[in-house]
């Protein structure tokens, strides 16, 4: 049984290696080019480090002062082995008892000094680290604010996330693991050398033999294990991949009855991470137990050299000892050094990473200075918004607006109707400047929206969108979007306007109810209703409203009815309208169709003309009767 | 030997697992033991060679030189090969059990899924499982080299001086007892921080989630500020670990220091008394520092196997799921003929009814359209064909026999479900298609899967994708459109050839001229097999043999097209809000624009099989 499962662990690693090789298809070539991990290349680390500087510099002097005190604690360890020489050198003196007493006293003065200095060492090490590494998510952070929104149309947010966070962290790990007292290691070995050959020259180099192919055995198994596990992370994370798909592909592995070959297809990736794994285990291994015995080997060949040499005069007892203390002081840092390296590695990628991600030059709608010096010269302050023949895409090949031009004065409420995909919602982008236009111009109360400074032109529009997104937080602070202290009473205000003020007071919490992640513990219609409380709170002179196109019951549909209203009062509207009741209550309606305006009017006007207005009516009216032959 | 290892077959509990790999762990600890035995053999070398020295007897220290050179490499490549066996061994355990773990996946249905979100299963299956991977490597490794390490040394040390043992040994328990304290600290602390850094990333998330809602009230001021919080929330938990870590290595140094001073104090003054020779002292204090590493890590190993225990029972939540739908006992069928009889199918969501007691009958060959707006039941009714969610025994009837009494295998191969949500996998193109085919990459397989993208009108975009056939998609490779996906989707459905062919609302995302083309694949489809279409649109149901119209989980109307439409309700509203849509579609903007391809399909006379 035992040796069954024994073949079957080894045998398949060196089949599955063979057969790779040979008969790899097309497909199978096609997907490991697609896996191979991006190599990394060490002449980019310097750059890298030039690049996080700026961040560190602030807390520099936390790093200068761990930095210090780690070459006086690596140079107080170097003087334990001496003091014990002259200690045990006095064996043989007639003061022996005393001398070992008097350096008994200072080898504990040298021990307490020693760990006493190692704390704040370590802490402004981390201290050092862990700040700049806050000041750098910050900076990704606002960053990322303020990139445009065509930037995160493309990249999936839960890559920028890991940005933000775990590639970060992999930076801040360096400090945190003392990679960096790494350098202590090398001043110490430096020291060591001198000592050792100051000591008795001949003995050290008799001692250090071993050293240079070690030196080279140990850097061409430190090679071995930086691929191995460079190999490691990159099975690691298809393995991840693989079985993430899995699980969210569960329905259509399962509808095509694919397990089988699912788990299949598992165990190759399964068994490649396994023996990547095994792999790095043999080097790290091997690393390991050479190192230790290279220290075993070195004092042998002092303890062989001192024995020719018969413990004469020359050689002390005490320096023979100095000798094998040094020694096995020597070979520790030597450990330490790969698992060191492997870390700066993977703290290096994460730096390319993230400075890849503010290398992006996708900066959002900053005012352009020439237009900003020229102001309000093309348009009628007394034009809340204008668009004046907008030709606009978000791929620049597919248009979505063509030749646009419609504006609305101060106060009037006008609504945009269409069919889906006519380029309603569009406009409201291109409003707040989400977007940059083709050709033509967008205008502000007469003033070119590319002119204002973004949160100034932001700050006119209130938009209650479609699909309302909720913070995690309370009912109050979204309402209070924006305003780190809530105003209460204004947010009651708000919610009472639009008439939904019981609704959320019944809840159990009231105002303070908690919103979870997207706001799933509301209904379509109260989160519709929070976002024109979200609107109103901010009392700007625009509002914009795309309507959800979302079932809501008729109890909730009466309420928005009646917040829209309240909340359109005394201001520019521009309605995104897909149901016929919010149409009635508009000065002017403008009918878009495949990205051109091609009516404009009042309701009654454009249904007596018999164009698309008079279908897209009959269209809503034919959805209404549907809904109630259903119900 | 089995060419491919059957997963259910791997013992599922860590005893079982560990007795499984009992050879690696049992000659791991014989060449750890080995190896300690080759190490104090070193000591008392080291002894003879000092003492050797010391007496000015310079053959003998030579001797025992060499002899140390040896014993040396000896006991290098056992400690080598001790590691490797027994960490072999923990990897093996976590190979099988995450073997297992994919296999118990697959038999569970989407109520679990539900309950437990993809992310909380990839923390299962990688972090929960290197836990356990460290208790049965890592852990083991460390409580058999230290029991072994221990007994060396203290064999060296007692045989060289009790009294000087003794005296060492006294700061060791309390070594033992500040890393214990020490490393739960530490796991308690760096919980903390995994929290805090939770909590920092779903703020991020939720800032960048709602970068429009952000943008458009220019909230970026506050969602700073808010960031900052929780940035500076993380940065005091780190800084917190910090000082656990900063803390722990100057004590716990600070006590083994204490060991070192008491054996140089103590030791020189037996030295200097005569009690021990100097070749005594310093195989001693060799022997000392042979214990240093083994105390510290039995400190850790508490923490080790907590943490693997802790996280073998969240895997084993999994593993204990009972999975919603298991195979039935009848023998799988010679021919599956396709007819399909449903009978008073109900399904419900806890509370609430989602399909409430609907019939049909299709025959074999035969075409049925179920028809109803979104969150009607229709999507429903097809995982329920397909066993994909528990359906009720006796609601569902393949060839006139309950499809819970078939093999699931059986059920899921005749009746082929093409989901609406286009979900590909990040393989090749070809590999998607050919996701059903034993061996995809045969010339006759790659023969199938073209045929079935040109079946699915999908061939020429597929052609024209960088490498073809070879193309990524999914994830990080090309995106394909809305459009292509569906097609896609519809061709690795196509290519099974079930007896009966279940598409869930393949005109979704696909333009008007799409539209038309896969209409005319789902019409050849129909004429080879029974097919049961899902959709909202009247253009593809009119081509059905017959029709059902669902509505709230109920069947309210059933028909032909023309029935239906006659009889003047849902149906008909909707075929005449289709109608409509399409006449809109079909008006020019501008009389440039491209409305003509749009209009054709309008125009088009029903071509339905009825």
């Amino acid at each position: 049984m035992t040796q069954a499962s024994a073949g079957s662990g080894a045998a398949p690693v060196r089949q599955g290696a063979g057969r790779k090789d040979k008969e790899a298809s097309r497909s199978e070539q096609a997907l490991n080019r697609f896996h191979e991990e991006a190599r990394l290349g060490e002449v980019y680390d310097a750059r890298m480090l030039a690049r996080l500087w700026p961040f560190v510099r602030p807390h520099a002097r936390y790093l200068t002062l761990s930095l210090s005190l780690l070459v006086v604690n690596a140079l107080l360890a170097l003087t334990r082995p001496l003091i014990m020489r002259s200690a045990f050198d006095g064996f043989d003196a007639p003061d022996g008892l005393e001398r070992l007493t008097r350096n008994g006293v200072v080898l504990t003065a040298v021990l307490l000094c020693e760990q006493s200095l190692s704390f704040p060492q370590l802490y402004s090490m981390q201290l050092a680290g862990a700040r700049a590494m806050a000041d750098l998510r910050l900076h990704v952070f606002t960053f990322l604010h303020t990139r445009r929104l065509a930037f995160f149309d493309r990249t999936p947010v839960g890559r920028l996330v890991t940005r933000v966070t775990n590639d970060v962290d992999a930076i801040g790990e360096m400090f945190a693991s003392g990679a960096l007292n790494a350098i202590g290691d090398l001043i110490r070995l430096a020291v060591i050398v001198v000592i050792m050959l100051s000591l008795d020259w001949q003995m050290s180099l008799i001692a250090f033999v071993a050293v240079p192919p070690v030196a080279l055995g140990v850097n061409w198994t430190r090679q071995r294990i930086r691929d191995a596990f460079r190999e490691v992370r990159s099975k690691t994370a298809r393995m991840n991949a693989y079985l993430n798909e899995q699980v969210s592909g569960m329905a259509i592995v399962q509808a095509y009855a694919r397990e089988e070959r699912s788990a299949e297809d598992f165990d190759d990736i399964n068994a490649a991470y396994r023996n990547a794994n095994n792999r790095s285990i043999v080097f790290d291994a091997t690393l390991d137990a050479a190192i230790e015995m290279v220290s075993s080997l070195c004092i042998a060949t002092a303890l062989w050299y001192a024995g020719v040499h018969s413990l004469s005069s020359r050689i002390s007892f005490g320096t023979l000892f100095a000798f094998v203390a040094y020694i096995d002081m020597f070979f520790v840092p030597i450990r330490d050094l790969s698992t060191r390296f492997t870390m700066v590695q993977s703290a290096m990628a994460g730096a390319e990473r993230v400075f890849e991600l503010l290398d992006n030059k996708d900066e959002d709608a900053a005012a352009s200075a020439s237009e900003a010096a020229a102001p309000a010269a093309a348009g009628d302050p007394g034009v809340a918004f204008e668009l004046d023949s907008v030709t606009f895409g978000y791929k620049p090949s597919v248009d979505v607006l063509h030749d646009v031009s419609f504006a609305a004065k101060a106060g009037e409420k006008i609504a945009l109707v269409g069919a889906t995909g006519a380029g309603k919602s569009t406009v409201a982008s291109l409003l707040l400047r989400l977007y940059d236009i083709k050709v033509g111009a967008v205008r502000v109360f007469g003033r070119d929206a590319s002119a204002y400074p973004r949160d100034e032109l932001r700050r006119k529009f209130a938009v209650v969108p479609q699909d309302v997104f909720l913070f995690p937080g309370s009912v109050l602070s979204n309402i209070a979007a924006g305003d780190v202290a809530p105003d209460r009473a204004r947010v009651v205000r708000a919610l009472e306007r639009i008439g939904a003020f019981d609704l959320f007071e019944r809840r159990e919490g009231g105002l303070d109810a908690p919103v979870l992640e997207r706001g799933h513990n509301f209904s379509a219609g109260e989160r519709q209703l929070i976002a024109f409380a979200r609107a109103l709170y901010r009392d700007p002179p625009i509002l914009i409203l795309d309507e959800a196109t979302a079932n809501v019951d008729s109890d909730t549909e009466a309420r928005l009815q009646r917040a829209l209203e309240g909340a359109m009062k005394g201001r520019t509207a521009l309605i995104i309208a897909h149901r016929l009741s919010t149409i009635r209550a508009v000065d002017r309606i403008v009918v878009f169709h495949k990205g051109h305006v091609v009516e404009q009017g009042t309701h009654d006007d454009l249904l007596a003309a018999g164009g698309v207005y008079s279908r897209l009516y009959r269209l809503q009216f034919a959805r209404e009767a549907a809904a109630a032959a259903s119900t | 030997m089995n060419p491919s290892p059957d997963p259910a077959r791997y013992p599922v509990s860590l005893g079982a697992q560990f007795r499984r790999n009992l050879h690696l762990y049992l000659s791991g600890a014989g060449l750890l033991a080995g190896q300690q035995l080759l190490m104090a053999k070193r000591d008392f070398l080291v002894k003879e060679a000092v003492d050797a020295a010391t007496q000015l007897n310079a053959d003998d220290a030579k001797q025992a030189a060499l002899v140390m050179l040896g014993v040396s490499i000896g006991a290098a490549v056992m400690r080598v090969l001790s590691r490797v066996t027994i960490f072999t061994g923990g990897r093996n355990v976590e190979y099988e059990l995450r073997a297992v773990l994919l296999s118990r996946l697959h038999k569970l249905g989407p109520a679990f899924f539900r309950r437990m979100p993809t992310g909380e299963i990839m923390s299962r299956a990688t972090n929960d499982l290197s836990q356990v991977r460290l208790l049965l490597g890592f852990g083991i490794l460390n409580v058999v080299s230290s029991i072994f390490a221990f007994s060396s040394a203290l064999y060296v040390m007692f045989h060289l001086s009790g009294k000087l043992t003794l005296a060492a040994l006294g700061v060791m328990p309390a070594l033992m007892l500040v890393t214990r304290s020490f490393s739960t600290k530490l796991f308690t602390r760096t919980r903390e921080n995994q929290e805090a850094l939770g909590q920092m990333s779903d703020r991020v998330l939720a800032s960048l989630a709602g970068v429009r809602v952000v943008r458009s009230f220019a909230l970026e001021g506050a969602e700073t500020e808010a960031f900052t919080e929780a940035n500076k929330g993380y940065l005091e938990k780190s800084l917190g670990l910090a000082r656990v870590r900063g803390a722990m290595v100057p004590i716990m140094n600070a006590i083994s220091s204490a060991g070192v001073l008491i054996v140089f104090w103590y030791g020189g003054r037996l030295v200097l008394s005569g009690e021990m020779t100097k070749g005594d002292f310093v195989s001693f204090w060799l022997a000392l520092l042979r214990l240093t590493w083994p105390m510290l890590a039995l400190g850790f190993v508490a923490a080790i196997v907590q943490r693997g225990r802790a996280g073998y029972l969240r895997i084993k939540t999994i593993f204990d799921a009972v999975p919603e739908v298991v195979s039935g006992s009848r023998p799988r069928p010679e021919v599956v003929r396709g007819a399909l009889v449903v009978k008073d199918l109900s399904f419900a969501h806890g509370e609430r009814k989602v399909v409430d007691g609907v019939s049909f009958e299709v025959s074999a060959g035969g075409s049925l359209a179920i028809v109803g707006r979104t969150g009607s039941g229709k999507s429903t009714i097809a995982t329920l064909l397909a066993r994909l969610m528990p359906t009720p025994r006796g609601a569902v009837l393949l060839d006139g026999v309950d499809i819970c009494d078939l093999p699931i295998e059986t059920v899921r191969e005749s009746i082929g479900y093409a989901q609406q949500d286009a979900f590909l996998f990040s393989t090749t193109v070809a590999r998607n298609i050919g996701f059903s085919i034993k061996d995809p990459d045969t010339p006759e397989a790659l023969e199938r899967i073209r045929a079935a993208a040109e079946e699915a009108e999908v061939l020429d975009e597929v052609i024209s994708l960088p490498e073809g056939f070879d193309t990524v998609v999914g994830e990080r490779g090309v995106q394909l459109s809305g459009g292509q996906r569906q097609r896609v989707a519809l061709a690795r459905a196509l290519i099974r050839e079930p007896p009966i062919l279940v598409l869930d609302d393949p005109l979704s995302a696909v333009d008007a001229k799409t539209e038309a083309s896969i209409l005319a694949a789902i019409e050849r489809q129909a004429a080879q097999r029974t097919v049961i279409l899902i959709t909202h649109r009247v253009a593809a149901a009119r081509r059905c043999d017959g029709i059902i119209v669902l509505d709230q989980g109920r069947v309210i109307e059933r028909g032909d097209h023309d029935e239906l439409v006659r009889a003047g309700g849902l149906y008909a509203s909707f075929a005449e809000e289709q109608e409509l849509e399409e006449d809109l579609a079909a008006i020019d903007a501008l009389p440039s624009s491209s409305g003509i391809a749009a209009g054709a399909v309008a125009a088009e006379p029903p071509a339905g099989v009825a």
